[in-house]
């Protein structure tokens, strides 16, 4: 048996008992199973929900009414210009969850690769992205993408660039202390007296006792994500040619479904978007607990 | 002969942790007479901690507590929590080790030595409260004012002066110092035994002192109880234990510690290898035998209960 | 405390770059912008180009932006026409009604709720009061207010659908004053449940931590009753990191509360910059960005402050 598999032996079992430890948790369980379900619809949309039902031209060729509640129009309703709000729900989970997972994997790239040039360097180029680091920790967030997505312009890639680069921040200094942590430890040193090299030491040493909660840390990040997108969809900054849940409540909202009480109309995509939301934190908040166990704590 | 000051009869603690249940203290017997001294000592997990806190009822919720402590008198496990409450701080204190999470971070030293008084009422106002405070610092030696300090503002060895201090805010019958010399240096930890030693003289106080290290208990205890795995295995006068031990456990403590002051001690070889036993897994019979160099094959199937092994002495093993 | 304050002015001028340029990428052509549409002889367009310095050197327009800002002068909305700085000003009021009320309430009670839960660990209170908290913060904030004004302003007409007086109302005084409480009640409603969760959370963790400690153990020796240990040892220690939050967070819902104010087309910074966004007004945005880039680095002073001023183990330097 040679050294790496032995290594790769190692590996399988630590995440073979991870994810045990995982499954025993309720929350992380329910979660997971949520995830897997919307997943799922999002994937097997166009078994679920015609596409074209999203396009106004085609609604009102069908003739389907306007405003209609799921009991004249299953099963969600049409809004206000004939389109069927369930296929909205459908193709919109499919963007909503896109946009959320894609800009959180940026935002964990940026941060993470900041995070650890960071904490390994260290020195003068630690103290600069570190300031970095914080400056943009000042700014509120919100208007910064704001900003940003008003400059750029409408797109779903626009939405996900924004995200990812004003979210980094808080990623990058999780990131950087755990990297510090783990520099301390005396295997780092050894395989430095070995005369390993940089990379090695990276890749070998520091990204597997970091990946953890790295991998919290994303799982976490996505709601914040997918919580942006919507918002910067409900203020008219999405992308016009997309579905997202976020542009339903926005059109809902602009074109007066609230005074009509079309609540099949803006309940879906909302409680489409909390359950979602608390899913990936469920998820996030159990991996945060086998990343970091307190022993002394009840949940 | 008066009634102890505490008396202890089966005591038995449980813990019920995630894990199950976990047995502290399996049947603890001991007396303790009025202006006396005892020291308890035994390596971590032995129960010592577990018994000191037993005594005033200061267990996690949840732990199972069984059989009888009287203090003073008063049966401590059967008060209703008025009655408790009122015997904390009065009857019994605790000096508890020194670490800063003893304190509280935010509040002044005095403050926190003075909060007893006043909810017991041994002072009447808070004027009277502080300049007993000061007097009380005075005595273990540091200068009044400190009482105007956080906790953070204090070396290791200062704090432990104040929670000596704040243990006898209430003039208490029984001081049950848990581990005082714990993580100080030797010179200070000379100096807070030779402190504990001159209080419990001036004020006729019972002490009991529970520590791992059995050398700092032969300076101060008239007593000696040795506990292993939840039970107490030897009990005698305090050089003699030492110096004499009876059971073979007690011999590898006493050769694993140099005594204060004594240089030849530490140039001896220490007795005791291997780990004391995890509490909710003791081996079979006696729970020592593992790590005995004495053991034999009786050893592994029956438990030994104490039985005397001298005069005023009791220890548990087949050997006495 | 000073070098506190000069790392906060530095931030700010840090801010000041960061705006200037990044709105610098976009404003190609400022004052053909503003008369888009319109017929206007080139040789004025020319002559106000120069007369706002358009064609000098970049950083020398920088000065110029630092110097205008400096005294107040944020430019000229696109939509309104009306200089930026005094529809900003007028907005502030309103937002700060808005903020400060749900800030406070959403303080007082997520941090009364997490200090309940915490006591409570793993019971059934302790777990609706997590459940339902996490819930709360798992939903857009304005979806929440958009349920709520269905809900109590359309199905229940209790409430009004929005503003912040009744339109065309006359009422002075009192009256008035009821008008806008009215109205206050739904927006505030809606980011109180938001954020509550948040110092739920957080207070609930806090605590947690704290009740590891022996001082609380000493504290329960010495013979003080349950409440008491609670009270007086357990909170205060684990209020310092709340204190913390709830000021740094004050800075952040300012900006948060943005699409919150849309929904209830409440008259404050959040829909000045719902309704900049749909121009875009590009002036307003800025000039928005900037009050709220100085509103959060404000925050994080005072944040930074009072917990040195807490917290006994911070050294004055």
């Amino acid at each position: 048996m040679t050294i790496t598999s032995l290594a790769m032996q190692r590996r399988r079992a630590t995440a073979g008992r991870l994810w045990k430890q995982f499954r025993s948790s309720r929350e992380g369980m329910i979660g997971l199973a949520v995830l897997v379900v919307f997943a799922l619809m999002a994937l097997a949309a166009p078994l679920l929900a015609d596409v074209r039902e999203l396009n106004p031209v085609f609604a009102r060729g069908q003739g389907n009414p306007q405003w209609a509640p799921p009991s004249e129009f299953g099963p969600l309703g049409t809004d206000y210009i004939r389109r069927s709000v369930w296929a909205q729900f459908v193709w919109g989970s499919r963007v909503s969850l896109f946009v959320g997972l894609a800009a959180s994997v940026l935002t964990i790239f940026i941060g993470s690769v900041v995070g650890i040039i960071s904490g390994f360097v260290g020195g003068k180029t630690d103290a600069l992205l570190m300031r970095i680091t914080e400056w943009f920790l000042v700014i509120p967030f919100l208007p910064l993408a704001i900003v940003l997505a008003s400059i750029l312009g409408r797109s779903v890639w626009n939405i996900i660039f924004v995200i990812g680069v004003t979210s980094w921040p808080s990623t990058a200094r999780l990131v950087r202390s755990q990297v510090l942590t783990v520099k301390q430890r005396l295997f780092v040193d050894r395989a430095r007296s070995l005369g390993a090299g940089g990379w090695h030491i990276v890749s070998r040493h520091i990204l597997p006792n970091v990946s953890g909660l790295i991998l919290a840390n994303a799982t976490l990040a996505v709601p914040i994500s997918i919580l942006t997108e919507t918002t910067l969809s409900f203020l008219g900054l999405g992308d016009p040619s997309s579905a997202s849940w976020g542009k339903t409540l926005e059109e809902a909202f602009v074109n007066g479904a609230m005074i009509r009480n079309a609540w099949w109309y803006f309940l879906p995509a909302g409680i489409g978007i909390l359950i979602v939301v608390l899913a990936f934190t469920l998820i996030g908040r159990t991996l945060e607990e086998l990343a970091n166990p307190r022993l002394s704590r009840d949940r | 002969m008066s009634e102890p000051m505490l008396s202890v009869r089966d005591l038995e603690v449980t813990y019920h942790t995630q894990g199950g249940p976990v047995p502290a203290l399996r049947g603890v017997n001991l007396d303790l007479e009025r202006g006396g001294s005892l020291g308890l000592a035994g390596e971590s997990g032995c129960g010592k901690s577990t018994l000191a806190g037993a005594i005033l009822r200061l267990l996690p919720a949840g732990t199972e507590v069984e059989g009888q402590v009287t203090l003073d008198g008063r049966d401590v496990l059967t008060l209703n929590p008025g009655g408790l409450r009122a015997v904390r701080w009065t009857s019994g204190a605790i000096v508890f080790q020194g670490a800063l999470h003893a304190l509280n971070p935010v509040r002044t030293v005095g403050d926190q030595i003075a909060e007893p008084m006043l909810v017991h009422k041994t002072a009447r106002n808070e004027k009277q409260a502080r300049a007993r405070t000061e007097s009380l610092l005075e005595r273990v030696g540091l200068p009044g004012h400190r009482a105007d300090d956080y906790p953070h503002q204090l070396s290791g060895g200062q704090r432990q002066r104040v929670l000596i201090a704040m243990a006898l805010a209430c003039d208490p019958l029984l001081l049950i110092a848990d581990e005082p010399t714990t993580a100080l240096d030797l010179m200070v930890q000379a100096q807070v035994l030779a402190l504990l030693s001159e209080l419990k003289e001036e004020r006729d106080l019972t002490l009991m002192f529970i520590t791992h290290d059995l050398s700092v208990l032969t300076y101060a205890c008239q007593r000696l109880a040795i506990m292993y795995a939840g039970r107490i295995v030897e009990e005698g006068p305090g050089w003699e234990v030492f110096e004499d031990a009876s059971h073979p456990y007690t011999q590898g403590l006493a050769a694993a510690f140099p005594t204060i002051g004594d240089m030849s001690s530490r140039l001896a070889p220490s007795g005791l290898g291997g780990d004391p036993p995890t509490p909710g897994n003791l081996p079979e019979g006696c729970p020592f035998h593992p790590r005995c160099p004495l053991a034999r094959a009786a050893c592994t199937v029956e438990e030994p209960a104490l039985r005397s092994s001298g005069h005023e002495r009791r220890a548990a093993c087949i050997l006495v | 405390m000073g070098r506190k304050a000069l790392g906060s002015a530095l931030t700010f001028v840090f801010v000041l770059v960061f705006n200037f340029f990044l709105f610098r990428i976009v404003q190609k052509d400022p004052i053909g912008s503003l008369f888009r549409g319109r017929n206007v002889p080139q040789e004025t367009i020319d002559n106000l180009r120069t007369a706002f310095g358009l064609d000098e050197p970049v950083l020398t327009q920088f000065f110029y932006y630092v110097r205008e800002t400096l005294q107040g002068n944020l430019g000229i909305s696109y939509q309104s026409r009306q200089p930026v700085w005094n529809e900003i000003v007028t907005a502030i009021p309103e937002t700060l009604v808005l903020i400060g009320v749900s800030a406070i309430l959403s303080a007082l009670i997520g941090t009364v709720l997490g200090i309940a839960a915490a006591w409570r660990r793993n019971t059934w209170k302790d777990h609706t009061i997590t459940s339902g908290t996490m819930v709360f913060y798992s939903m857009p904030d304005f979806w929440l207010g958009m349920l709520l004004l269905v809900g109590l302003a359309v199905v229940f007409p209790v409430f009004p659908v929005g503003g912040i007086v009744d339109a065309g109302s006359n009422a002075t005084g009192v009256d008035r004053l009821l008008d806008q409480l009215h109205h206050l009640f739904l927006p505030a409603l809606t980011l109180t449940l938001a954020y509550l969760g948040e110092y739920a959370l957080i207070t609930r963790s806090s605590l947690l931590d704290v009740m590891g400690e022996d001082y609380l153990v000493v504290a329960r020796a010495k013979g003080l009753r349950d409440k008491v240990v609670r009270r007086r040892h357990a909170v205060p220690n684990a209020l310092l990191p709340v204190v913390t939050l709830a000021a740094i967070n004050f800075g952040f819902v300012l900006s948060g509360a943005i699409a919150v104010e849309a929904v209830y087309s409440w008259p404050g910074l959040g829909k000045a910059t719902a309704d900049a966004i749909r121009g875009p007004d590009l002036p307003m945005l800025q000039g928005l960005f900037l009050v709220f880039s100085a509103a959060v680095i404000f925050f994080n002073l005072v944040a930074d402050l009072t917990y040195a001023y807490l917290d006994p183990r911070v050294e004055d330097s």
